[in-house]
């Protein structure tokens, strides 16, 4: 096993790393508080393959950031620069790209990449060379259990915690008006199905019975004998874990039934720009939480609504929002913390995240130690021709309609 | 109460099943190929459908004035030009390989002209329905399931009751045979490829009227239909609609009990309790010995 040309490749591998360590050593001394140079913002994005579309609407975020940040003087006086290479969606690609970021292209921040699948290996090299990683995608589960301590979610909430405002607004209703009985459908996915088990699990700790609980594989094409089931059952409210096409195909289905709930929410489908043409206009009263609106009243979202339609000519959505946040979450602790290099500073910058509260264009986000954001999702509902945030009372554009008009 | 909700549910998801699985079991009777793209001609016909719907604003049917003759030339050509140029060594291996890359390019063009995104055919009466009996009926899935035995039927006549019906049958049953009797068997062949294209793009209008559509949705379909076909018996499109209507009842009723992740797998126990029992299907007969 033991040939010449793989003792070589050892040889070389090992080599390069104690290289590496060198030059990561020296380059601490060097370049230390130097102000007038930019600061270098590591960033691996799936802008080719399977997350090419939403690599490349957070990749807009970043840009986004950094021309707004350097036109107001940039970060402690310094450019922001930003280094992004592609991964190709590919997990192998992404650890070696941040390994190179950080290692021989010296960056002096680095932030997350998109997608669960792509955030946990990157947050691992970035915890190897014990730098803060703020990510703007991988809000499933598996991410805050790895035992991260740089990591830092910058959304408002993971997927379970997503309807928190609903339940609390619900449950807080009196008893006459409390629906009683709830059906669930969620398609077999973590993401899906934590948003509908998140509200489930706080409506039945509050007393709501649950009376039907579907899950349905991805590729179901048929939704006829779901919404049947759910229809016999005759609950107060439906709910549905849906990604777009079937939160689409089980919604028309209940109302081909002639189903009325006096409350129905679905998670992605309805802030879909394509959502109320799909559905015949028929989306009176549905509710949906969401991670971003252009319409939110936080004081830094109105400018960067309208310097992002300048810089691209069009509306940020989700994805350009989460990579946005991402930049103000690190810039808030680089301007706390004084720095942006490696080394002893990045501690500062993650010391700071834990104990701060940062103001965000989703709003203000705090994070418990593994980094799981401590906040929930705004609840939006179709009123009339539109969709409104309607919870959490501080951030809402109109009253919540509650029981919902028939559909 | 349910119980006859599924059953309704049933009876018109399984109706449909059998108009999209006929031009299935064509292919295979005529020509013994396993033609992996109707599924993905199905859907082409979907989105044919919404494309005209939703830039001329007429009615979805209407499509199929231009998709009916169209997809039955496209499968004259493909017979001609392609399948029937395999050797007969190799065809139904050939044939696999050569109709899975058709599916992926249509795949590939569909994404290229319409992108990604999913698509849905708004129609006024897209969520209108009437009770039955305590049932409600959704109007669009009584469309579907009326297009389909319409479809069904006029092939039924046209394969029983005209000579261009006796000489596929022939073909079907026994081509040296007919050869011998003067038929063209090759021209027929071609015609009746044709013929089972067209069901597709019937199929594909009826399903694109309570379907959320997008380029890669044919994969879903084209297992349950597979193992349709071969629970009906391969090439026979009266068994085909049976083992449809009954997997499709099956499967809405099963929902009940099993959740819908299992009540999938009906298919699948169906096909391999049919290889294991019964490997000519349980309601055609003989392979392609009848119609």
């Amino acid at each position: 096993m033991h040939s010449p040309a793989r003792r070589t490749t050892w040889a070389v591998a090992l080599s390069a790393t104690l290289l590496l360590a060198a030059c990561g050593g020296g380059g601490d001394d060097e370049e230390g508080g130097g102000s007038g140079d930019p600061i270098v913002v590591g960033i691996s994005l799936p802008l080719t393959g399977d997350f090419s579309e939403p690599g490349k609407g957070v990749q807009e975020g970043y840009e986004a950031w950094a021309k707004i940040t350097n036109d107001k003087g940039g970060l402690l006086g310094r450019q922001i620069e930003l280094k992004i290479l592609d991964d190709q969606s590919n997990a192998d690609r992404v650890v070696a790209d941040y390994e190179q970021l950080i290692g021989s292209d010296q960056v002096d921040l680095v932030v997350g990449p998109f997608s669960t699948r792509l955030v946990v290996p990157s947050a691992r090299v970035a915890q190897e060379y014990g730098m803060l990683f703020v990510e703007p995608a991988g809000a499933a589960a598996e991410v805050f259990n790895q035992g991260f301590k740089n990591l830092f979610y910058a959304a408002p909430a993971v997927a379970d915690d997503h309807y928190n405002h609903l339940a609390e607004y619900l449950l807080a209703l009196p008893a006459g008006q409390k629906p009683a009985t709830v059906a669930y459908a969620a398609m077999d996915d973590p993401f899906a199905q934590g948003t509908a088990y998140g509200l489930k699990k706080k409506l039945e700790a509050g007393g709501v019975k649950t009376v039907v609980n579907e899950v349905y594989p991805p590729n179901t094409t048929d939704f006829g004998s779901i919404a049947a089931k759910i229809a016999a059952a005759k609950p107060d409210m439906v709910v549905g874990g849906s990604q777009y096409q079937d939160g689409v195909n089980l919604i028309v289905a209940l109302q081909q039934l002639n189903y009325q709930p006096k409350l129905a929410a679905f998670s992605t489908a309805p802030t879909s720009p394509e959502f109320a043409k799909a559905i015949g206009n028929k989306t009176e009263g549905i509710l949906s939480p969401t991670g971003y609106s252009q319409d939110a009243p936080y004081e830094s979202n109105k400018e960067f609504v309208e310097k992002f339609k300048a810089q691209f000519g069009k509306v940020p959505e989700e994805d350009q929002a989460n990579g946005y946040t991402t930049g103000q979450v690190v810039a808030a602790a680089v301007q706390a913390a004084g720095c942006a290099e490696q080394g002893e500073c990045q501690q500062k910058l993650i010391d700071w995240l834990h104990g701060n509260t940062v103001d965000t264009v989703v709003g203000p986000l705090k994070w418990d130690a593994t980094g799981k954001p401590q906040g929930a999702h705004m609840i939006q509902q179709w009123i009339g021709d539109d969709i409104k945030i309607v919870l959490p009372a501080d951030a809402k554009e109109a009253d919540m309609v509650y029981p919902k008009p028939a559909w | 109460m349910l119980v006859f909700q599924s059953v309704v549910l049933g009876l018109l998801l399984g109706g449909l099943y059998a108009l999209l699985a006929a031009g299935l079991t064509l292919y295979f009777g005529i020509m013994r190929v396993v033609m992996i793209a109707h599924s993905a001609f199905l859907i082409l016909a979907a989105y044919l459908a919404w494309w005209t719907n939703d830039r001329l604003g007429i009615d979805p049917l209407l499509s199929m004035v231009v998709t009916v003759p169209l997809f039955f030339g496209a499968g004259v050509l493909l017979q001609r030009g392609l399948l029937s140029r395999l050797r007969p060594a190799t065809l139904t291996m050939m044939s696999v390989l050569i109709t899975f890359a058709i599916a992926l390019i249509i795949e590939g063009l569909l994404g290229y002209a319409f992108t990604g995104t999913q698509r849905r055919i708004q129609l006024g009466y897209g969520t209108a329905s009437f009770e039955l009996f305590g049932a409600r009926v959704a109007v669009v899935k009584l469309i579907a399931f009326g297009l389909a035995v319409v479809s069904l039927a006029c092939l039924y006549v046209l394969m029983k009751r005209t000579q261009f019906g006796w000489a596929l049958r022939a073909t079907i049953q026994h081509p040296d045979a007919a050869r011998l009797v003067g038929i063209d068997t090759e021209r027929t062949a071609g015609f009746g490829f044709g013929l089972g294209l067209a069901t597709a793009a019937v199929g594909g209008t009826a399903l694109s009227l309570d379907t959320t559509i997008y380029p890669s949705l044919h994969w879903h379909w084209i297992g349950p239909l597979m193992a349709i076909i071969v629970v009906g018996g391969l090439g026979s499109v009266p068994g085909a609609a049976a083992a449809a209507l009954v997997l499709g009842l099956a499967q809405s009723l099963l929902q009940i009990p099993m959740g819908a992740t299992w009540a999938q797998t009906v298919f699948y126990v169906a096909l391999f309790a049919t290889l294991a029992v019964r490997p000519q299907g349980f309601f055609g007969g003989r392979l392609a010995q009848r119609f």
